[in-house]
Order: C-alpha cells, then sequence, then structure tokens
C-alpha cells in the first residue's frame, strides 16, 4: 500500500510545484515584474532575427555597422521610467 | 455523446439560472439567501459568454486567428507587444474595474435589490460586454487607434471632435463624483483621513524603491507598501484613541476636499514615479485582493439579503437620490452594467498588446462580466445590511434629519424599523463617531464589507479593523482613478492648447504642465466644492451627471460601432449594437430631461434653482445664508447647463451617424472601411 501511495504522493506534490510556478509566472507578468526581462529577451531575440537575416542574404555590411541592431537597449532604471511614461500618458484607469 | 453531454450541461446551467432568478424575482416578505443572486448571475453570464459572445464573435465579428494583430505587425518590444491572453485579460481587468460598479450598486439598493441586480446582470451580457468586446475589436483592425480616431475616420472629424468633447467631460464630472465619495466616507473620520494619508510617504518610499533602488522590482515594493499600509490601517485605532491625534485627523469636508484637490495637482505634476505609479500598484493589488476575498467571504458567510426586493423609492421620492426607477437606476448603476469608459481602454493599450484576433472575446467580453460581477457583489454587501441602517447611512441630514433620533423616527416611518440606539452601537464597533448621513456609498458599502469579512475573521470582533481596511480599500483606489485622470485630462488640455500656441503642446513645458494642471483640478475641484456644499449630500446631483455622462460616452462607441458594422456590410446584425444604443439614449436623454426640467426640486436642477431663488427672493432665507445660497443657485444652473451640453453633443453625433447610415443605405455613399490591410500571421499556436 505504500508502494503504491508514494508515487500518487510524489505526482500530487510535482503538480502543486508546477501549479505554484505557473501562479507566479502569472504573478510576475500581471504585475509588471518581469517586464524588463521580457523586454531584454525580445529585444534579443529581434536582433538574432536580424542577423540571421543578413547571414542568409549574405549581407552583412549593416550589421557590422551596427544600424540593424536598432536602438541601445534601455538599462532597468530607463525601461521602467519609459513604461510609467507610456502608462500614464493615456486613459489606464477607469470608473 | 460528447455533444449531449455538453447540451445537458447547459441546458442544467438554463434552469438553474432561470430557477434562481425566479427566486430572488418572485420572493415577498421573507429575505432570500444571497447564494441566489450570486447563482443566478454566474448562470446569466456563463450562458451570455458561451453563446451570445460566440454568435458576436463567429457571425458578426467573424473573428480571424489567421489575421496578424498590431501586436504582431508593430512589434517594439514597448507599445506593441504581443502578450499572453490571461495575463493580458488581467491587465485589462484591472483597468476597467474601478469605484463605479462598487458605488453605483450600492447607491441604487435603494429601489431593492432586484432593478440593479437585473440591470448589472442583464445590462451587462447584453450591452456592456457587447460594447467593450465590439470596440476592441475594431481597435485591433485599426493598428489599436483610439476610440475619438475610430469616430473621425469611420463617421466624420466633426463625430471625433465631439468624442474627444465627449471623453473630457466625462472626466471632469467621473472625477468631482468620485472625489466626492472619497470625502463623504473620510469627513469626521481620524482613523480613516490618517490611514489614507500615510498611503503618501509609502507610496513615496515605494517609488525610491523602484526608481532607484532596484528598478522595475513591483512585486518586492508592492510586499513593502502592503506591509505598511496593513500596518498604517492598525495605528490608525491609536491615532482615533488619542485625543490630540485624533484632532489633528479630524478633518471637515471643505479642508478634505481641498487636501484632496492639492494632492490631484501634486500627482499631476511631479513626475508618475514619485507618487501616482507606486500607489497606483499598491491600489491595484489590494483592488483585485479584495474582490476576491469579497467573492469567498460572500461564498463562505451567504448572507441574508435583507433589503426587499423593490422598495417604494421607486416612485423617485427616494432619500440617497431622487427620481424615479426609470431612468435613474440604469444611470445610477453605469459601471457594472454598461460603461462608455471603458471603450477607452478597449481602444487604448489592449488592443495594441493581443496577440490573436480569437483573444478578443476573452478579454473584451470576458472582462467585462466579471466587472458585473463586481457590481453584484456590492449589491450583496449593500443589501445584506439592515434597510433602516442602509438608509441611515445614505440619506442627508436634510431628509431624515441630523441626530439619531430623528434620523430613526423618520426611517422607521417609511416602515424600516431602526433604533437611535443602533447606529451610536454600529458607530462605535466601527471607531466613527458617527455613520449618520455618511452619503456617497462608500461608507454604507465599507459596513457590509466590515460584516462579511468579519464574519469569516474575527467573529465580529475585528469589525472596525475590517470597516477601516474596506474604507482604505475604496479610498485608495479612487484616488488612482483621480490622479490618473488629472494626469490624462491635463495631456488631452495641452494637446488641445497645443493647436493654438505650439510650446503648450509639448507634454514637459512646465508652464503648460502647471496651468493645465491647474485648470483640470480646478474643473473638477469645482464640481467636488459644488457637491460638498450641496444641501442633499452632493451625490444626488453629482452622481446622475457623472451617470449621463458615462452612459452617453457608452452612446457615442455604440453609435460609432453600428456605423463601422454596416460598412462591414453586417445590415442582419446591427440589432446587436443598435438595441443596446436606443436604450442608452432612451435612458439618457429622459434622464438628462428629468435632471434639466423636472417640476420636483430633488431630480430637476432648474426647479431646485427656481426654488432657492424664490426663497432669497422672499426673504425666506437667513441673511447670512444668502450668499451661499446664491453660489448653490449658480451651482444648480450650471449643472443643467453641463446635462443640456452632452445631451445635445450625443445628439450632435447621432445625426452625423445617422446621416452617414442613410447614405450607405441608400447607396450615395460608397462605405469605406479603414482597416490595416490583411497579414496572415506568423505565431504559433500557442503565443
Amino acid at each position: 500500500m505504500r508502494v503504491r501511495c508514494r508515487p500518487v504522493a510524489a505526482r500530487l506534490q510535482a503538480s502543486a510545484l508546477r501549479l505554484g510556478q505557473k501562479l507566479w509566472w502569472y504573478l510576475r507578468q500581471m504585475s509588471g515584474d518581469a517586464a524588463y526581462e521580457n523586454y531584454l529577451r525580445r529585444a534579443g531575440a529581434r536582433r538574432s532575427r536580424t542577423s540571421a537575416l543578413h547571414t542568409a542574404t549574405g549581407n552583412d555590411l549593416p550589421h557590422r555597422s551596427g544600424s540593424c541592431d536598432g536602438p541601445p537597449l534601455l538599462s532597468a532604471e530607463q525601461f521602467y521610467l519609459d513604461v510609467l511614461r507610456r502608462r500614464y500618458s493615456g486613459v489606464s484607469r477607469c470608473c | 455523446m460528447k455533444r449531449l453531454g455538453k447540451v445537458v450541461v447547459w441546458a442544467g446551467i438554463s434552469l438553474l439560472g432561470a430557477g434562481a432568478l425566479a427566486a430572488i424575482a418572485l420572493e415577498r416578505g421573507e429575505p432570500v439567501n444571497s447564494t441566489w443572486l450570486i447563482v443566478a448571475a454566474v448562470c446569466f453570464y456563463l450562458l451570455g459568454y458561451r453563446f451570445y459572445s460566440a454568435f458576436i464573435a463567429a457571425k458578426v465579428l467573424a473573428l480571424d486567428n489567421t489575421r496578424a494583430t498590431p501586436a504582431e505587425r508593430h512589434e517594439d518590444g514597448r507599445d506593441f507587444v504581443p502578450t499572453n491572453k490571461w495575463v493580458l485579460m488581467g491587465h485589462h481587468f484591472a483597468s476597467i474595474a474601478g469605484p463605479g460598479p462598487l458605488i453605483g450598486p450600492t447607491l441604487a439598493a435603494q429601489f431593492g435589490y432586484l432593478p440593479g441586480m437585473l440591470w448589472l446582470v442583464v445590462g451587462a451580457v447584453l450591452g456592456g460586454c457587447v460594447q467593450d468586446f465590439v470596440i476592441l475589436f475594431f481597435s485591433i483592425r485599426r493598428d489599436g487607434k483610439s476610440l475619438g480616431q475610430i469616430a473621425r475616420e469611420e463617421v466624420n472629424t466633426r463625430a471625433g471632435l465631439i468624442a474627444l468633447v465627449a471623453i473630457l467631460s466625462i472626466l471632469v464630472i467621473l472625477l468631482a463624483a468620485v472625489a466626492l465619495v472619497v470625502v463623504n466616507a473620510l469627513r469626521s473620520s481620524p482613523w480613516g483621513s490618517f490611514t489614507m494619508l500615510a498611503t503618501v510617504p509609502i507610496a513615496g518610499l515605494m517609488g525610491l524603491y523602484l526608481r532607484h533602488w532596484r528598478p522595475g522590482r513591483v512585486l518586492e515594493a508592492t510586499a513593502v507598501g502592503l506591509l505598511l499600509t496593513g500596518l498604517a490601517v492598525v495605528a490608525g485605532e491609536w491615532v482615533a484613541g488619542s485625543p490630540r491625534l485624533s484632532a489633528l485627523f479630524t478633518l471637515e469636508a471643505i479642508p478634505l476636499a481641498a487636501a484632496i484637490m492639492l494632492y490631484g495637482y501634486a500627482a499631476s505634476v511631479l513626475p508618475v514615479w514619485v507618487l501616482l505609479a507606486p500607489r497606483d500598484y499598491l491600489s491595484t493589488f489590494i483592488k483585485i485582493g479584495v474582490m476576491f476575498a469579497l467573492a469567498g467571504g460572500i461564498l463562505l458567510v451567504r448572507p441574508e439579503v435583507e433589503m426587499p426586493a423593490l422598495t417604494q423609492f421607486i416612485d423617485g421620492t427616494g432619500p440617497v437620490f431622487a427620481g424615479t426607477i426609470f431612468p435613474f437606476c440604469f444611470i445610477t448603476i453605469a459601471c457594472g452594467a454598461v460603461s462608455g469608459f471603458h471603450a477607452l481602454i478597449s481602444s487604448g493599450t489592449t488592443p495594441k498588446m493581443i496577440s490573436r484576433e480569437g483573444h478578443a472575446r476573452q478579454i473584451g467580453y470576458g472582462s467585462m462580466l466579471l466587472e458585473s460581477f463586481v457590481g453584484v457583489m456590492a449589491l450583496v454587501a449593500a443589501c445584506s445590511l439592515q434597510p433602516g441602517v442602509y438608509f441611515a447611512i445614505n440619506s442627508p441630514a436634510s431628509i431624515i434629519g441630523s441626530t439619531p433620533e430623528q434620523a430613526a423616527a423618520v426611517i422607521s416611518s417609511w416602515g424600516y424599523p431602526l433604533q437611535p440606539q443602533t447606529m451610536q452601537e454600529l458607530a462605535a464597533a466601527v471607531g466613527e463617531q458617527t455613520l449618520l448621513h455618511r452619503t456617497g456609498g462608500a461608507p454604507s458599502l465599507a459596513v457590509g464589507m466590515a460584516h462579511i469579512f468579519s464574519s469569516v475573521i474575527g467573529q465580529g470582533r475585528l469589525l472596525g479593523f475590517w470597516y477601516h481596511f474596506a474604507i482604505m480599500f475604496e479610498a485608495l483606489f479612487i484616488l488612482t482613478v483621480l490622479d490618473t485622470g488629472t494626469r490624462v485630462g491635463r495631456f488631452m488640455l495641452q494637446e488641445f492648447f497645443g493647436h493654438f500656441w505650439k510650446p503648450f503642446g509639448r507634454k514637459n513645458w512646465w508652464p503648460s504642465v502647471y496651468l493645465t494642471s491647474f485648470l483640470m483640478v480646478g474643473a473638477w475641484g469645482y464640481f467636488l466644492y459644488q457637491g460638498v456644499v450641496d444641501p442633499y449630500g452632493g451625490i444626488n446631483s453629482l452622481w446622475p451627471l457623472f451617470g449621463i455622462a458615462n452612459q452617453l460616452l457608452a452612446a457615442t462607441a455604440l453609435v460609432v460601432a453600428t456605423t463601422v458594422l454596416l460598412k462591414m456590410g453586417r445590415k442582419r446584425w446591427l440589432w446587436i449594437t443598435l438595441l443596446p444604443t436606443v436604450w442608452l439614449v432612451a435612458v439618457t436623454m429622459t434622464a438628462s430631461y428629468e435632471k434639466i426640467f423636472s417640476p420636483e426640486p430633488r431630480v430637476g436642477f432648474l426647479a431646485e434653482a427656481n426654488r432657492l431663488a424664490a426663497a432669497v427672493a422672499t426673504g425666506a432665507i437667513p441673511a447670512e445664508q444668502v450668499a451661499v445660497t446664491e453660489r448653490v443657485i449658480f451651482n444648480y444652473r450650471l449643472d443643467a447647463a453641463v446635462t443640456a451640453v452632452l445631451a445635445g453633443l450625443v445628439l450632435l453625433l447621432m445625426l452625423e451617424a445617422v446621416r452617414e447610415w442613410y447614405a450607405v443605405l441608400r447607396g450615395n455613399k460608397q462605405p469605406v472601411l479603414h482597416e490595416a490591410p490583411y497579414l496572415r500571421t506568423r505565431l504559433v499556436e500557442g503565443d
């Protein structure tokens, strides 16, 4: 009986852990806590897409000159202030 | 077999909902358990979402998941970001859910629980959710353009201008109305005033943390803020108990109103990271937490609804606000049923972050259903109070008298028994000097919530803590609406003045910042002051004005939506938006007419102004009060003019739209849609 209970308990524990991780992820996304990480990840992905495009077309001149990299990455503080500026420039809270 | 199972489940939900509705509608004499209201609402929401929103999504709007949304087309990692639909739904809900769905149903409870309940549920499913959903969809198809821009492109330039003026007007009236709610909640309450004042340095500390110490670490800063705010609520009791500190924090209505105006001005001119943003984080967390806690509390406690299904005040003689059930119930409950302001959020940031058109149904329609449910919970909390207590808190002194004895006698004569000591004991239990004529809805809602929370935690002993926690929760996010609204109004004024002189349009040019903030605060501050000195408590005139403005904005949004549907060739389905439009126009025009021309002084602005003018002329007003009375007379005439302008603007917009519809239907004009061209999405399923 104990042998059968263990996998059930382990599965429950794993499910609870997954649920906790999901909730934590949701909370961080919802609150904006993960916004800077998302920004860095997306900027990185965009740069690697552009880089891959240049490699595929054999045109690496713009890449070398840095013009395809887009604007320089913002620091965490700059990004936070930028988020606030954009959020509070329009109607962000309702009645 | 699977299909049969689904049919059985949905038939069961329909029967359960119908049964619960019958129980609350037909029950007379005995108190109804709140569970019936919750079950009826949830079943109706489920049916509305499953069938009506699916029908709109598939047949009317034809949502296309293969089409790239603005978030994908213009992805920049900042404004345009494809976002998980649950996360975006959370953002959208946090943006649309303000004090309206809490205050409106609480005030409308004077008609009984039934009218408010039916309007909240039916209005949301057939009107409010539809508006939010279609405007969100139209904005997605137009690269995330705002309601004003859509009106300009799809109807004409004049319509765009009317929408802009309507938005600015509603902002001014809204901010004044919600500020008055805070004034009435904190007036003569050292505990409440101290707690609210404490949130300002707490927000400042959070601002420093988020800007300099741990940039962007919202959860850490909010955890610190929540802890300190909780301590401030606890410390408030000690402040109220100390004679010296209590005297310091006991503020009357006019100084409180001045303090709120000062706060609004500071929040508008200071950089957002200092005060506005950290308070917003704090209030959003508390708001969502309390809404879940209230839902849980109601399900656990299952309070009896003490208010009858219908009261005698449906005839228009209500003490909380004057006016018959039609149209005033539908004006008083705007947010929670249909709110024009939501159209601004649905055409704001949400359409720029949605990753698939199909998500618009869940985010637009679904979020509004949640807000409606918040309204139902507020209604339950208010109606679970003894009706006598409810009317004693929400009626002005000019109607029920200024002493507990007078109030008890008047309210008991209405058929709602109330002992004078009941109110004194209740005030003592929640740590207040008095709860009599605390108009505005917030204190009675706080008492209702405190009863529910203290039944779950504290076994009734923590009534004072929970009451002040609820007041802090309401005041905190009302002030967040106030500061963000003032700032948006400032930007709109700057943009407007920028057309005449370029430097004024620069958002960081200090003379412009100071002047436009002053104008905006001055505008809503004037109406707030007017509400504070109003002999009927202010809510009687300001809340209907706010309701009219908000519903007129909803009518504007629905008129624009109908125009777009017509241009899309959906003539057959025009009733989807046309029906709520016709209803809202009928409600708001009737309410506007009555607020201006009704001969009953408590309803009609002009009648009350004339009554007071006659009293001044005949010498019935004491000499020392003549100046104040003349100001009140001017205020009522101003209210009548504002109502007329708002109604006139919407009639004008209707006229513009009807001309456009006629031209399209007659074939005199080629319908041109201003949608972004089709581009196939490159996002994979699950993005």
